[in-house]
């Protein structure tokens, strides 16, 4: 029923079929594992606080953290709570929100068809009251002050703050206690009909499955829905970013027992998605290795010194319309590291990295691609979260195959410069 | 269901391996068991210090060189508390062969992990004093970090003035005065004495063939075994246990409240099941009466669970609170508690917990590290529960077990972390 794609390198399985009504089902078949998972998304996240309505002309400013906050709220039912469904059925379900998607999800080790009515039914029945919306403002608000004594997460969410002018990365996915109280189930209702269609959704499943009756089953509780036509692009509206960083530093203090530091480089030159931007993906991925991974001179150079430990990591992330680098740890010294970091990139200008150094972490670069298809649940909703940037998760095998030094030269001149870099840190107060 | 195929390699030295064509990568762990005793600092800096080279590859460098090479194979050491014991581990997680057409992988691997743990970089007779000033370093970072996650911390600080005058009170990484008087001579002993007589489990899962392994293993061991060391078991039952009520300040904004029960009920006893039945009905999930009831009917907490330590007999009730509805949260949490006890078990939450366990138990035969960690935690109890007996076992238990195991569970300490500034 599904067109079938095969992959030798990694032996795996994927199903795809298109609904009329536009939602996309990937099937990943996984013989032998006892777990099934299944992840229904919407493209969808925290950025997503300027847009037209469905059917509407002219666009509308929503309230920070409204997306989570929608997340919230959809498990809660007319009847009751859809925790207690999935709990009959020993399912494990849990969702989430970041800037670009709304999540929900499930594990189970059997009645996986149930448990697939069940999310898809819940997610699309909203159930809003005055009453309900205001008790959520009490448990999100607690939520938000878990956050804020997170020192890992403060010293990131400052960092996004201080490399961004306008751009909604910006602001934190919860949004702010004051915020949220703006929220009520009229707004609600809106962000819903206008996000929550199966043409801006995908469907992916992985386990131990049959393919056909899957389709089937859900092509069935679409049939003769409201819902079983596509919709047409959203018209999403996004504030132009101004070019370099909003602030150079952002210094900031919570009870921690060593100073937090992270370094970010912001990408100036970003994508609409697609092959464009898994090149820029794997190019970083590579070079942030190359520059301060376990091997490279930096690291251990800052390690044997002692301003690192275990704890120092690096990561590119690239979105549709922006990205960025981050290097981060903790130190006694924030400083001394972001220095020791500038001093580096300059040197690699006229002392270059070796090809033979860029085909070994290649290596460990499909290593880890393989790694992955081990876990459901990672490789899932990395499946999702890459497919919403139109990259295609096999292709990022072949993206790191055919990786280029050339490339990787070119991508590394283009951002890692300390003009356009943000330097985080939280002390201990 | 995967079976686990046992090879006794030597006294107190066991090969177990879990055979499964479906995994990508190839799991191995030698673990090593030592006693938590009044040596545990230098218990746990000792695989910090194995960890920075070994013959072949003095430098941190060398060898992630040598692992990237290896399409990523993944190193690590570490210390875990199982009880009253620690266990030290070296793990290597490596892509199977059959996915990068490189032959042997397995092989050098195991060779790589003996020469770490046997052949270590050392000045004279003791470990290289740099690297046991840096890993010494660390470790006291690591210890004082402790405090970065407020959830951790608060649970930890709940059990060490609950165990205080047990073994268990003991932190897993150790304790900066010890750190700060360290005696390197003693760390070369003890790390001496570790491999030659401490009972070592090795284990390796994933798509390969045991007797194999099992050659490959017996090959490339350099450890050298000379005399054995028993590792007395942890001490569970406890009796006079008065309930206590400590409250600690600290700058956060939300406040933390742990409560520390005693089951006296240990892993081989016949209560056993029907505790790990309590725990998932009392703070196991979403269908549990804690979640239910101080999350969603009172809305006083984000989080609320009960989890249990089963190598202690110590169940933890955790939430994340306002510090001005600690009086209310405490008393529902604990009208949960009497509930139970009193049979106000719903068929909905008694066959809702038992799902979610099976679900639990089920899923770890997807996780090469799971598996790895269950078989292991046999070991340490001396249970003999497959996966599979488990999942037969829970599916025995009657809502009267439940009753009948919540007597002995004890209130020991009421501990709550709450903002400076914050009035109760």
């Amino acid at each position: 029923m599904g067109k079938t794609i095969y992959n030798e390198h990694l032996r795996e399985e994927l199903v795809y079929h298109r609904l009329k009504n536009g939602l996309k089902i990937y099937i990943l078949v996984k013989p032998g594992y006892s777990r099934q998972f299944a992840i229904y998304a919407a493209r969808y996240g925290s950025n997503d606080s300027q847009f037209v309505p469905l059917g509407a002309k002219e666009p509308i400013v929503v309230p920070d953290g409204i997306a989570h906050f929608l997340e919230h709220k959809l498990f809660e039912e007319e009847e009751g709570n859809v925790f207690q469904e999935y709990s009959g059925l020993g399912a494990q379900p849990n969702a989430f929100t970041n800037f670009n998607m709304t999540a929900y999800h499930f594990t189970s080790t059997g009645k996986f068809h149930k448990c697939l009515d069940v999310l898809l039914g819940f997610v699309g029945r909203p159930y809003f009251t005055d009453e309900n919306v205001e008790k959520e403002k009490g448990i999100i608000a607690q939520e938000i002050g878990m956050y804020q004594d997170n020192p890992y997460w403060r010293t990131f969410s400052n960092l996004l703050k201080g490399m961004y002018h306008s751009y909604p990365v910006k602001m934190d996915i919860a949004g702010t206690v004051e915020s949220i109280s703006k929220i009520d189930k009229e707004i609600l209702y809106e962000c819903y009909r206008t996000f929550y269609n199966p043409s801006n959704m995908v469907l992916f499943l992985a386990g131990d499955i049959d393919p056909d009756r899957i389709i089937n089953q859900v092509e069935k509780l679409f049939d003769g829905k409201p819902k079983s036509k596509a919709e047409g692009e959203i018209e999403r509206i996004f504030p132009k970013e101004k070019k370099g960083v909003s602030k150079h530093k952002i210094v900031d203090k919570l009870a921690v027992s060593m100073p937090m530091f992270a370094l970010g480089f912001k990408d100036r030159d970003v994508t609409q998605g697609g092959e464009r931007l898994l090149k820029k993906i794997v190019a970083n991925e590579i070079i942030l290795d190359m520059l301060a991974g376990p091997s490279s001179e930096t690291y251990n150079e800052l390690y044997d010194e002692g301003l690192i430990d275990s704890s120092f990591d690096t990561g590119y992330t690239g979105e549709v319309n922006y990205g960025y680098s981050v290097i981060s740890g903790q130190s006694r010294d924030p400083e001394g590291v972001a220095s020791v970091l500038y001093e580096k990139i300059k040197e690699l200008k006229y002392k270059p990295w070796e090809q033979e150094h860029f085909d070994r972490i290649r290596k460990k670069k499909i290593g880890e691609v393989i790694r992955l298809f081990n876990t459901l649940d990672s490789v899932s909703i990395q499946f999702v979260s890459m497919g919403f940037k139109d990259i295609a998760l096999f292709d990022y095998l072949r993206g790191i195959e055919t990786a280029g030094f050339e490339d990787i030269i070119k991508e590394f001149n283009q951002l890692y410069r300390e003009d356009s870099s943000t330097l985080s840190v939280i002390l201990s107060n | 269901m995967k079976v686990v195929i046992k090879y006794e390699l030597d006294k107190d030295l066991n090969l177990h391996v879990i055979p499964d064509e479906k995994f990508k990568t190839v799991y191995i762990s030698y673990c090593f068991h030592m006693d938590l005793d009044e040596n545990y600092t230098y218990n746990a800096l000792v695989p910090a210090v194995l960890k920075r080279g070994c013959e072949g590859y003095e430098r941190q460098e060398e060898i992630n060189k040598h692992l990237e090479g290896k399409y990523g194979s993944l190193f690590d050491v570490g210390v875990q508390k199982r009880g009253e014991r620690q266990i030290l581990r070296f793990t290597m997680d490596l892509v199977n062969e059959i996915y990068v057409g490189m032959d042997g992988l397995i092989a050098q691997s195991l060779y790589f992990l003996n020469r770490i743990i046997s052949k270590p970089v050392t000045e004279g007779s003791i470990f290289k004093k740099d690297y046991v000033n840096q890993e010494k370093e660390n470790l006291k970072h690591k210890i004082q970090a402790m405090v970065n996650d407020k959830l951790e911390y608060s649970m930890e600080r709940c059990i060490q003035e609950m165990c205080k005058d047990e073994k268990y009170a003991r932190y897993v990484f150790g304790s900066i005065k010890e750190l700060d008087s360290l005696d390197q001579n003693k760390l070369y002993d003890i790390y001496r004495n570790m491999i030659a007589a401490c009972p070592l489990d090795i284990f390796v899962a994933g798509d390969v063939d045991p007797e194999k392994i099992s050659i490959l293993v017996k090959n490339s061991m350099e450890i050298e075994r000379t005399h054995r060391k028993i590792i007395p078991e942890t001490i569970i039952k406890k009796i006079g246990v008065k309930q206590r009520e400590l409250i600690e300040d600290m700058d956060i904004s939300q406040a933390k409240l742990n409560i520390g029960l005693r089951t006296n009920t240990s892993v081989n006893d016949k209560g056993y099941f029907p505790l790990v039945l309590y725990t998932s009905i009392l703070g196991g999930g979403p269908h549990s009466k804690l979640f239910m009831n101080v999350r969603e009917k009172h809305s006083l907490a984000y989080y609320a669970f009960a989890k249990m330590d089963k190598y202690k007999g110590i169940l933890i009730l955790g939430s994340g609170l306002d510090t001005n509805n600690y009086r209310q949260a405490l008393d529902i949490i604990m009208q949960q508690c009497k509930d139970i006890s009193m049979g106000k078990i719903t068929e909905a939450e008694f066959t809702a917990s038992i799902n979610a366990i099976m679900t639990s138990v089920r899923g770890i035969n997807d996780d090469p590290e799971g598996l790895v960690d269950y078989y292991l935690g046999n070991v340490v109890t001396g249970a003999k529960y497959s996966l599979e007996d488990f999942i037969e076992e829970i599916q025995k238990v009657k809502p009267e077990n439940v009753v009948e195991v919540s007597k002995h569970i004890k209130t020991d300490l009421i501990y709550l972390l709450k903002p400076e500034e914050a009035v109760i």
